[in-house]
């Protein structure tokens, strides 16, 4: 009896125990799909001016479905807040008169069946731009004033018209200094739209001043003056551009820096110092930089490399010798007539950095004619340099101007007087590429490339000026050297030290930032 | 068996009888008071023992401010009232510690100039209790402690044991900002120290009181810009005067990290 007990209660308690709703699906129709075409991956429209018009053709394997329709967009590349979804339209067909501000947005159409509540979302890549979004940029000065001029390139890179000192035009003055360099920011923060956040700024540098540009307007964001927390006493920029998490702009040979994961409203902050003394230097013009590690400067005062992590910290980073060096990064009494970044390539675990390469040329200290063509292989905060002296009869030894093939062939470019040479890195040979018209004087020569589609190039530039005008040819390589004629030319008034092409998806990553 | 079988049921009933949710002690018996952090904080446990202690002092002030004025937050708990209710507070004596002096040090609690603040308006729970500090001479040599607590009288009773004091220290001297904590010490400028803060003041020409620190402190790029100019400033201080580093009022190195 005990037992029978003790069984009826245990099976009482399983049976309770297994009671439990069936909450199985018996639904076996086949799942519910819907589909559209008409729908563009990637739409690019000129805001307050350009209307977003899309029917697509809607489908579902529903045949009784009802379909409600909602047309929002928000905005990509935010920061310090959360991207809201704008309800455009809750029609099957978007008209819509754009009026967003020029930068990367997300179209969402959601089809949503109204007899299952089965939705279903679409998007597509908005870039809103303004006329000032694409096109050919040109640093131009006049010897004491620096202008920018703008081709326009609707439909292809070659330009259909010219928008002359548009800089001055827009804003009423030129910029002080002559020109140096341009490099372009896409996360620099600003309150240009009335909220902090991400602004595309192309950053122009003279030798006086520093123009910080909302792409989308032209208008500067910050100058010398109010780029910094505390301007330096000395205005003498060198230039500014993005590496690894930060923007640097060195002036005076002095570097200072926004670390920009974190808050900051644009401006730069405290002179770095060298070391914990406080030790006197004074940066090389010439770097090592690229958006995927931080730079690697040259110390002309010590001869020797610093870098700076993230742009954070008061103190800059000692550079030491990686093994088998064939030079001291350190106190090698050397300076550098050129410095520039060749490539990056990512090494896996357990290093989880980059090794980017650059190359530089060395002069001697204390024998002038001592010329060396270094390859530097910089991986965190070591420098392996092989050296490569260089010959009173390479033509490379009187060079006064440099571009390195960014990412592209192992070769360099220079000019000896009116001529441009190549030399390859690994076998030495030096080929004469080109030579300048007589009556031309070169300006600078650059490598730039750029993959977009419709807008992709990979020109080696030689600027030039003649009187009071400028030609910058852009060249086409093939296996490294110039082809005959230039796929681009540029011509203007003025004295052009740098070219840039804009589009909306050029990024801060896109170019090489070094001279 | 019949015994097991009764057992059985008893215990099943008892088992279910005893299943009773815990009550809590909720303060809602009759009218309490005590202290919590500023309104925006109140749901934040992290904050629950804000502001016990604010430091203060007249060192930044016109020689011709005399008095000033630190708040604090009070909190009714029991539920609203259609009538204003007062409320009572007292000085309590810290052992071991210079205790500032009534009608020298602050004005007295019992003052009508204070008193009639001590108040929990209508249909409301919350107030700012002001404590009217006084600028004694004596205050440039000294740092008396002000701790002050609830007290129950005819409207309120004292609620939850922790937060039914403050403490305010204060004096005419430079003095540690409140905001100088610990987090400001470990990650940015180091142990506090009076040299120290007036070298950051000489430094920068700025007062980095309360005030000033709260605003560098909520913009990462500005506090890095203030280290790098005042660790400039310390090593170029201490590379003009070789072998005599700039120290602390206690004979310490004054370090930033």
């Amino acid at each position: 009896m005990k037992n029978l007990y003790i069984m009826l209660f245990s099976g009482m308690v399983l049976l309770l125990a297994s009671c439990a709703n069936d909450k199985s699906n018996y639904d076996y129709a086949p799942k519910e799909n819907i589909s559209i075409t008409g729908l563009e991956p990637n739409y690019t429209v000129i805001s307050e001016k350009d209307r977003l018009v899309i029917d697509p053709v809607v489908s579902t394997t529903d045949p009784d479905a009802q379909l409600e329709y909602l047309w929002g967009i928000y905005e990509t590349n935010v920061q310090g807040y959360a991207p809201v979804l704008d309800t455009l339209a809750k029609t099957k067909k978007l008209d819509y008169a754009v009026k967003q501000p020029a930068k990367g947005w997300v179209l969402v159409l959601r089809v949503t069946n109204k007899n299952t509540r089965y939705a279903q979302y679409f998007t597509s890549g908005i870039n809103i731009v303004t006329e000032f979004t694409r096109g050919w940029y040109v640093a131009k000065d006049d010897g004491v004033q620096t202008d920018l001029d703008l081709f326009l390139t609707p439909t292809s890179l070659v330009p259909s018209s010219v928008r002359e000192n548009v800089y001055s035009f827009i804003n009423g003055n030129k910029i002080d200094g002559k020109a140096k360099i341009m490099n372009f920011f896409s996360s620099y923060k600003s309150i240009v739209t009335g909220t902090l956040g991400n602004t595309k700024t192309l950053v122009l540098v003279t030798d006086k001043d520093i123009s910080a540009m909302n792409i989308n307007t032209l208008k500067p964001i910050r100058t010398f003056n109010t780029l910094f927390f505390e301007p330096p006493a000395v205005k003498s920029p060198d230039y500014a551009f993005y590496g690894s998490q930060a923007y640097y702009v060195i002036n005076d040979g002095q570097c200072h820096a926004i670390y920009n994961m974190s808050s900051n409203d644009g401006r730069f902050g405290a002179r770095k110092m060298k070391d914990d003394l406080n030790t006197p230097y004074h940066l090389s013009k010439y770097f090592i930089g690229s958006s995927y590690s931080d730079p690697y400067f040259f110390d002309e005062t010590s001869s020797s490399f610093l870098s700076m992590s993230m742009g954070y910290g008061p103190v800059m980073t000692a550079i030491n010798d990686e093994t088998g060096t064939t030079m001291s990064a350190k106190n090698n009494n050397k300076t550098v007539l050129f410095l520039g970044f060749k490539s990056a390539t990512y090494i896996p675990a357990p290093t989880y950095a980059y090794n980017t390469v650059g190359f530089a040329v060395f002069q001697d200290k204390t024998n002038p004619a001592l010329k060396i063509l270094s390859e530097l292989a910089c991986v965190t905060t070591k420098i392996k340099i092989t050296n490569d002296t260089l010959k009173t009869t390479d033509k490379i030894y009187n060079a006064t101007n440099y571009t390195l093939l960014n990412g592209d062939e192992n070769i360099i470019y220079f000019s000896v007087g009116n001529q441009i040479w190549s030399r390859n890195l690994s076998s030495k040979s030096e080929i004469l590429q080109f030579t300048i018209p007589a009556g031309e004087e070169l300006t600078f020569i650059r490598h730039k490339k750029y993959t977009e589609t419709g807008y992709a190039y990979n020109y080696v530039m030689i600027g030039t000026k003649s009187g009071a005008n400028y030609k910058v040819r852009m060249f086409n390589k093939s296996s490294g050297s110039l082809e005959t004629t230039p796929a681009i030319t540029l011509e203007g008034k003025g004295i052009v030290r740098d070219v840039m092409y804009m589009s909306p998806t050029v990024n801060e990553g896109t170019y090489g930032s070094t001279y | 068996m019949k015994t097991l079988k009764y057992l059985v049921i008893v215990m099943a009933v008892f088992a279910i009888a005893s299943c009773k949710k815990d009550q809590y002690y909720l303060y809602n018996d009759v009218a309490r008071l005590q202290f919590g952090p500023d309104p925006a904080r109140i749901y934040q446990t992290s904050y629950n023992l804000a502001d016990t202690l604010k430091p203060y002092t007249f060192y930044y002030e016109d020689a011709t401010v005399k008095e000033d004025t630190v708040f604090f937050d009070i909190y009714a708990i029991g539920g609203i009232s259609k009538i204003d209710r007062t409320f009572t507070l007292a000085q309590e004596q810290l052992p071991n510690a210079l205790n500032a002096t009534s009608g020298t040090h602050y004005v007295p609690f019992t003052d009508p100039r204070v008193s009639k603040f001590y108040v929990i308006k209508a249909n409301t729970v919350h107030t700012k209790v002001p404590v009217i500090l006084l600028r004694d001479a004596s205050l440039k040599t000294t740092t008396p402690k002000l701790k002050f607590k609830v007290v129950a009288d005819a409207n309120f009773q004292v609620g939850e044991i922790n937060n039914l004091w403050r403490k305010v220290e204060f004096t005419d001297r430079l003095s540690q900002p409140a905001a100088w904590n610990a987090s400001f010490t470990q990650y940015y400028f180091g142990k506090y120290s009076v040299v120290k803060h007036q070298f950051m003041i000489n430094t920068t020409g700025d007062k980095w009181d309360q005030t000033f620190i709260e605003a560098v402190y909520a913009d990462l790029s500005l506090l890095q810009y203030y280290i790098a100019v005042v660790k400039a400033a310390l090593i170029d201080y201490n590379n003009a005067n070789p072998g005599n580093p700039l120290k602390d009022e206690n004979g310490e190195l004054v370090i930033l990290p």
